[in-house]
């Protein structure tokens, strides 16, 4: 289990968070959303170990952050990939780090599952579609089979249908490999739809913190509400009329 | 008036990017053209710009990323007045405060380059200046693709509300259906660089007859509340 326990961060004079508490069950999906500034990215590096904690703890199984090693899908896929190797490259690049040896199954199999094909790993990012790319980067951070796998922003780069259909990808995936699943999104339709539990970060404070089915009836907070009335006008969440 | 462009196309390295399309708009038209990435959605809206300008028609655009209407090494008080200019407009004639305080952008500082206002702030002002003047279009394509989602909602009521005093025409370019159902009355729903099917919103939603636009409908929204 993920435990964040009162987690704060600053970066400069300024506190990016404050005070987070937040848990994730193995397999599960937390989703984090919350406008530009909220400070989700700041949450994803500290996950990661990237930035120094002002106060709190993180701990995966009761490890501290630094023997865990989460993978990381992030919000450009181009920009994720070195843009001078093959795919393929940079997708055995975890098992490299470890020094395991390549699991050409396990490969082939998560390129199925993720309708990739094969050919394709041997192009260079730029050279396939932004949602092949996507697709990619969620096999790079799959191919070692993390415990934990933490996306920040994966699917806003993507049209309005491969949206969709990653989502459902990377949700068919979980069922089977049985990764936890933290979320960071501002797309609250996305975070409703594809996970156990939702926490609404607001300014480096938790706003309020849900089940997927309570928040879209009654928020809790006027900006909880304010954001699932901004989602049902942008035609995220569709209101039965 | 009807604005009306026939046979628009482009090629690109050789490969056919936008096949021969003509298409109609009246004033007060409210059109969504929608389609998934690399559908041709924007290179129609960019023909259509220069193809209704030179027949003399005055179109507002709002690109995809502010960076393409922004010029890095000018202020933003110098974009404002050069959208005034173009326009024939004199120094102030706009009313640049009340839109600056619909859009949540007043008391930024105009002196400053794009590059001191965020992403978010730069879009507005770029819609701001769209909605200057009286144009006989106005384009907008993906305008809230860099606001968050309570801005974007509010923007697009904004929008909404200032088109339902103009007599002008709205074209909105988007890949989400969903958005575009909330905003428009006809869509155009683009496949591979054609228009494969027209009509309008509430028959594309629950009609479609196109797999382009099946598509698009089947994955409009996440969840229905």
């Amino acid at each position: 289990m993920l435990k964040v326990d009162q987690l704060s961060v600053k970066r400069g004079p300024k506190i990016a968070l404050d005070r987070i508490s937040l848990s994730l069950e193995a397999g599960k999906t937390l989703a984090v959303v919350g406008e530009s500034g909220a400070g989700k990215s700041t949450l994803i590096k500290a996950i990661l170990g990237l930035v120094r904690l002002h106060s709190g703890e993180i701990s995966w199984m009761d490890e501290s952050v630094k023997t865990y090693k989460p993978a990381l899908v992030m919000q450009e896929p181009r920009n994720a990939f070195n843009p001078t190797l093959s795919l393929r490259r940079s997708i055995l690049e975890p098992i490299r780090a470890q020094a395991l040896s390549v699991p050409e199954e396990r490969l082939a199999s998560l390129c199925e599952a993720l309708e990739l094909p094969l050919a394709l790993l041997e192009r260079r990012p730029t050279q396939v579609s932004i949602g092949q790319a996507q697709r990619a980067s969620i096999v790079r951070a799959l191919i070692a089979a993390p415990p934990l796998i933490l996306f920040d922003e994966p699917l806003s780069a993507l049209d309005s249908v491969n949206q969709k259909r990653t989502a459902k990808l990377i949700a068919d995936l979980q069922q089977e490999e049985g990764f936890a699943a933290l979320i960071v999104t501002h797309d609250l339709g996305y975070a409703l739809a594809y996970s156990n539990a939702i926490a609404v970060l607001r300014a480096g404070q938790l706003e309020e913190s849900a089940l997927p089915d309570a928040f879209v009836k009654n928020p809790k907070t006027p900006y909880g509400q304010a954001l699932r009335d901004a989602a049902i006008a942008l035609g995220s969440i569709e209101a039965c009329l | 008036m009807t604005l009306s462009v026939s046979g628009l196309s482009e090629v690109r390295s050789g490969q056919i990017i936008l096949y021969p399309t003509s298409l109609e708009l009246n004033t007060r038209d409210r059109v969504g053209l929608v389609g998934i990435s690399g559908s041709g959605k924007s290179t129609l809206g960019h023909a259509l710009i220069d193809d209704l300008r030179a027949q003399g028609y005055l179109v507002s655009h709002v690109p995809q990323s502010p960076n393409e209407a922004l010029d890095p090494l000018r202020s933003m008080a110098f974009h404002w007045r050069e959208a005034e200019r173009g326009l024939g407009l004199n120094p102030g004639a706009a009313d640049r405060d009340a839109l600056f305080d619909a859009l949540h952008i007043q008391g930024a500082d105009m002196a400053g380059r794009p590059w001191s206002w965020s992403r978010g702030m730069q879009q507005r002002f770029v819609i701001a200046m769209a909605l200057i003047g009286k144009s006989d279009l106005l384009i907008l394509d993906e305008p809230t693709s860099a606001l968050d989602p309570i801005v974007a909602a509010a923007t697009m009521d904004i929008l909404d509300e200032y088109l339902a005093t103009k007599e002008m025409a709205c074209l909105l370019i988007t890949h989400d259906l969903g958005l575009a159902a909330c905003h428009v009355d006809t869509l155009m729903v683009m496949d591979c660089g054609r228009i494969v099917e027209r009509g309008p919103t509430q028959q594309i939603l629950n009609y479609a007859i196109t797999p382009a636009a099946q598509a698009l409908a089947s994955h409009r929204s996440w969840i229905h509340a």
